[in-house]
């Protein structure tokens, strides 16, 4: 593996950064757009080679050292990347979905005025997100962790001008620093426990510690709600939903395929840690399922295209840190991976749509795309049946096996899982016949706009699709012919024991499971085409009469509502009350005095300064008899 | 020990620029003779035996080439700095160039003397062409005052220091200050016209650097003088009178430091508390940057009192540069306002950062590397000093507290000037700068940046043993 081509990865998207963001107002666009997507090109090519010797089983994970970042006495950390298999398939989703969305962009955001702007932004993100992936410790991996939440907040707030926005990004910075505040603890937990920050050193290490220990519990926690923070689980995940004010690529590239499964990355990097405390892992599984329900009940009954896709997100991180918690770490990866395509090419497939609209994402204001947007809708509906779990394209597979991991590990934690997926499958399904289904429903200046989107925002489409069908194919399960590929790939890098027990289920009862998930899934299905299609139901307006638990979902449980009465407000309070007793009068009154004392002593001793040679004279003599008798005092 | 003739060869040959009217092309040819006197000092770094010279005068160690080395450069930069000042005044060019040259030798001679009477003639001869530069604005009363407050109480200052070197003389019965050092090793008791004679010359000294309470011509002279005079004595002088101290201290009084430390530490807290406050009540910034030079000598005087430590001679170093072009930058700076609006005052740096945003730059950068605050050399400098201090133990922790708080206040005044420049409004100045000024300011400032971000190009070098 060379050093050189490695450290490149990271680099040309700097470099792009630099690039754009420096000459930002003399590049012409094109030239913008092209340094943005070849710097990102590039680093996947170099991916490529680096994958594919992986696949072949002829390479090892390496550690590549480049410099000592910081060396202070004892405490050294190295500059320096660990490639290895689970960290090759991070890279390969990030530089290849991010190109996609690079390519995707420069149609979507070419009438923006702020488009070197935001490649710039998109830049340094897929730099930060590769160091996050690429690191070979925790220090590397938090830098790249606070790089992503920056680039996110200025992606959110990318429309600057509108102060929503402008909220929506600090509400993510906010949340997602109360998130780092327990991944920075746990790190410092790390170091004094095992005295470096190294993961194989940590790893290597992590017997000195007995299993179940506080000392490992507390860790995990600490690392972990760092993990809720940037992937948006309870409680921490308010913020995604608003995130989905910045543009749409945007949604796709962070907030649904890269950034927000950074937290899922770092515990399966950890799973040595993670597999030594069971109560951990209890917490986790108990959270993720939750988050899974919690979010698709939200995402039943939005109408904002964004906000019912931001709430998928939501409740699929669920799955992934569900399977995490189950000690299912492979299969968390493969969730992870087939999710970034599926969901990627959905807020793709809603970014065309909302180009087309003119700016519309209400769902209500839609309907009857499929023959203005034929391949937008055909995409969209591979990407819903891939959600939605269906085989044989990727989502089923990964689902399953999730399912099938829950199943057992105590039957009703199957059940529950399924209802979220039926759940999951409603509103996709919903959406997907209320966008493109029926009349069209828009004022008569969208229906006069109403277009496909150029080539180049629709091949992306199509290759997301593609690999929406396909991505799944690397883990068919054995009861299905296959061999599970992934998890004998990511064996190496997952060295707990003990953790998956999945094979324990009989080919007999793995086909009742599957049988009966897809045959509710197919019920689903059919129940909101008879809903939507045929009965031609239609969400309620604005100010209309709803239901009490749908209102409560609609408004999202108030959950908004509930932080800001019981955070936020008495935090404001209590700030309050520092600033005008605490700070103004203590501090403030303290360190006055200081200055008034300084210019009261100043302008006393000024008038010494008489200007007078002769007092002078006497004040240095008298200095000189004074330290001569001093001197002969002592 | 070349380095010292062909300076002041060069010294001799401007005056005669008036006599042969060459004086346009004097300057070139000063800075060119600079240059010179730059590399033939450093041909005496590193020598497996250092030259003695005049029967162990003098001699050009690395200490004394590094110093020389500094000191050169800080001329160079101020015949630079001074260029247009002498191009377009009436003044005597080809007397002030010499007599600049002239007390540069001095400046040599302190930094390179082996022999007491050489330490006399180092300061004499640094002091005397200021005495007359310092009244060289003739009209100008304050200049006039401040030329004769120098002169008398330099006067008394020099007297002292003979009285204290006839002392020392009494009582070793050598001027040499590595034999003076023997003498203190080798005698069991150690007679009273010795310390006496220590004391003596420490307060000459102490009245050199401005260390209170010897320090009040400072505020006084530097507010007199010509701005580009004022600068030339707050950075050259200090750094060769400090120089001198250090070299002193260290080759003959080092053994006996628990003698003369309480003293001197009591100098040090009273300098820089003294410097601080007095600053703080400052409306005139050249008056400022002169209590500010009382308090940086506060904090150069922390050397002295680690003379014994290997790594003091670095930090004196160190400091001393950081010192010189930080103030250097802050008198550039300052001398284009007066030029502009007239006035030293605070007030005439209202809205510069707007009006003339390289001037802004600069004076800030100037003031947070003054204020010690990162990424500028100030700070390292600064963090060099302390560490280097502390690491004999905890006998001048007090002091290391007393100093920070100091710098603490420091902050104060050092920001009013940047608040003026970046806060306040004011009205715009004619003021237009040429591009030699610009890149010169630019190199002052990158210097001032540079260093602070990367001290290991300067310290951590394997061959750079002073």
């Amino acid at each position: 593996m060379s050093k050189f081509l490695v450290a490149l990865i990271p680099l040309l998207p700097l470099l792009g950064f630099l690039i754009i963001g420096l000459g930002n107002k003399k590049l012409s666009k094109t030239l913008v757009g092209f340094i943005g997507c070849g710097a990102i090109l590039g680093s996947f090519i170099i991916v490529l080679s680096l994958l594919f010797p992986f696949l072949n089983g002829t390479a090892k994970g390496e550690t590549l050292s480049y410099f000592d970042w910081i060396s202070v006495g004892n405490f050294k950390i190295s500059f320096s990347f660990l490639v290895d298999q689970l960290s090759v398939i991070m890279m390969t989703i990030i530089t290849g979905i991010g190109f996609l969305i690079h390519v995707y962009s420069a149609g979507y955001m070419s009438h923006d005025e702020g488009y070197a702007r935001y490649f710039s932004y998109l830049n340094l993100f897929v730099f930060s997100m590769l160091l996050l992936v690429m690191g070979s410790n925790y220090v590397v991996m938090f830098a790249g962790w606070e790089g992503v939440g920056l680039c996110s907040y200025l992606l959110i707030g990318f429309w600057f001008k509108n102060t929503e926005y402008n909220n929506a990004a600090k509400k993510a910075f906010i949340m997602n620093r109360i998130g780092d505040l327990g991944f920075l603890l746990g790190m410092l937990l790390i170091f004094t426990t095992f005295g470096t920050l190294d993961y194989l050193e940590v790893f290597s290490r992590a017997n000195s510690v007995q299993e179940n220990s506080t000392i490992i519990i507390a860790i995990t926690l600490l690392l972990f709600i760092g993990a809720t923070g940037k992937s948006a689980q309870i409680p921490l995940y308010t913020w995604l939903p608003d995130a989905m004010a910045g543009p749409t690529p945007v949604s796709a590239l962070i907030h649904a395929a890269t950034m927000v499964t950074a937290g899922i990355y770092m515990i399966v990097r950890s799973n040595v840690l993670y597999s030594m405390s069971e109560v951990t892992l209890e917490i986790i599984e108990i959270v993720g399922l939750a988050t899974a329900l919690f979010a698709a009940t939200i995402g039943l009954v939005q109408n904002d295209i964004k906000k019912v896709l931001a709430y998928s997100t939501v409740s699929q991180l669920g799955y992934m840190f569900f399977a995490l918690g189950l000690g299912a770490y492979s299969t968390g990866m493969f969730h992870l991976t087939t999710h970034a395509f599926f969901k990627a090419l959905l807020f793709l497939g809603a970014g065309s749509v909302i180009h087309a609209m003119s700016g519309e994402q209400d769902i209500r204001n839609m309907g009857g795309l499929v023959k203005k947007l034929p391949i937008t809708f055909g995409t969209f509906l591979i990407a819903t049946l891939a959600i939605s779990g269906i085989p044989p394209f990727a989502g089923f597979f990964s689902k399953d096996e999730i399912l099938a991991h829950a199943y057992e590990h105590a039957p009703f934690l199957w059940g529950f899982a399924l209802v979220g997926a039926l759940m999951t499958t409603f509103y996709m399904f919903r959406l997907l016949f209320l966008t493109f289904f029926g009349k069209f429903r828009g004022t008569e200046h969208q229906r006069s706009h109403l277009h496909e989107s150029p080539l180049v925002m629709t091949i992306p489409l199509m290759i997301l699709a593609l690999f929406s069908i396909i991505a799944g194919f690397i883990g068919i399960p054995e009861v299905l012919g296959g061999s599970n590929f992934l998890k004998k790939f990511l064996s190496p890098v997952i060295t707990s024991q003990g953790a998956e027990t999945y094979a324990a289920l009989s080919h007999a009862v793995e086909y009742r499971l599957m049988g009966a998930s897809v045959g509710a899934v197919l019920v689903v299905i059919f129940i909101t085409w008879f809903y939507y299609v045929q009965r031609e139901v239609r969400p309620a307006k604005e100010g209309e009469q709803i239901s009490t638990p749908h209102k409560v979902l609609y408004n999202k449980y108030y959950i908004d509502e509930i932080y800001n009465s019981i955070i936020v407000k008495p935090l404001k309070w209590f700030s309050d009350k520092f600033y005008s007793i605490l700070e103004l009068k203590v501090i403030d009154g303290f360190v006055n005095s200081w200055g008034k004392g300084v210019n009261l002593g100043s302008s006393a001793i000024r008038h010494v300064q008489s200007g007078s040679i002769s007092f002078y004279l006497l004040v240095m003599v008298a200095g000189i008899i004074l330290i001569l008798l001093i001197n002969n005092l002592i | 020990m070349n380095a010292i003739i062909i300076l002041s060869s060069l010294g001799i040959i401007a005056m005669l620029a008036e006599m042969f009217s060459f004086k346009k092309s004097l300057w070139y040819l000063v800075l060119a003779g600079l240059a010179v006197v730059f590399v033939v000092n450093l041909l005496d770094w590193n020598l497996d035996t250092p030259e003695q010279q005049f029967k162990n005068m003098i001699l050009f160690d690395n200490y004394a080439v590094a110093f020389g080395g500094l000191i050169i450069i800080l001329v160079f930069a101020w015949f630079l700095i001074s260029y247009n000042h002498y191009k377009d005044s009436e003044l005597n060019v080809s007397d002030h160039f010499s007599l600049i040259i002239f007390s540069s030798v001095g400046a040599l001679i302190l930094v390179s003397y082996t022999h007491l009477s050489m330490l006399f003639l180092g300061v004499e001869i640094l002091s005397i062409p200021l005495y007359i530069l310092a009244g060289s604005m003739k009209k100008d009363l304050a200049s006039n005052e401040a030329s004769l407050k120098y002169f008398m109480l330099g006067a008394f200052a020099t007297g002292i220091l003979l009285f204290g070197i006839t002392m020392l003389y009494g009582a070793t019965g050598t001027f040499n200050i590595v034999e003076i050092g023997m003498y203190v090793q080798k005698s069991s008791e150690i007679s009273i016209l010795f310390y006496s004679g220590l004391m003596l010359v420490l307060i000459a000294l102490a009245f050199k650097v401005s260390a209170a309470p010897f320090h009040f011509w400072t505020p006084d002279v530097y507010q007199g003088a010509p701005v580009l005079i004022t600068a030339f004595m707050a950075t050259i002088v200090k750094t060769a009178a400090f120089a001198a101290f250090f070299r002193l201290f260290s080759n003959s009084f080092g053994l006996i430091i628990n003698d003369w430390n309480f003293i001197l530490s009591i100098i040090t807290a009273l300098t820089i508390v003294l410097g601080n406050i007095l600053a703080a009540y400052q409306t005139s910034v050249k008056r400022l940057l002169a209590y500010s030079g009382i308090s940086q000598a506060g904090y150069l005087l922390m050397t002295i009192l680690a003379v014994n430590q290997e790594s003091s001679k670095m930090a004196l170093l160190l400091y001393t540069a950081s010192y010189s072009i930080s103030t250097l930058g802050a008198f550039g700076v300052l001398y284009h306002v007066m030029k502009s609006k007239g006035s030293d005052s605070l007030d005439s740096f209202n809205s510069l950062g707007k009006t003339q945003p390289l001037l802004g730059f600069v004076m800030a950068v100037s003031m947070l590397s003054l204020a010690g605050i990162p990424p500028t050399i100030g700070f390292f400098a600064k963090f060099y000093l302390f560490s280097n201090l502390l690491s004999m133990g905890n006998t001048y922790l007090w002091l290391v507290i007393v100093a920070i708080v100091g710098s603490l206040v420091s902050v104060y005044y050092y920001f009013k000037v940047i608040i003026a420049m970046y806060a306040k409004e004011g009205a715009a100045s004619p003021l237009m700068l040429t591009t030699f000024h610009r890149a010169l300011l630019i190199i002052i400032t990158g210097l001032i940046i540079i260093i602070g971000l990367a001290p290991g190009i300067l310290v951590s070098m394997d061959n750079f043993k002073i």
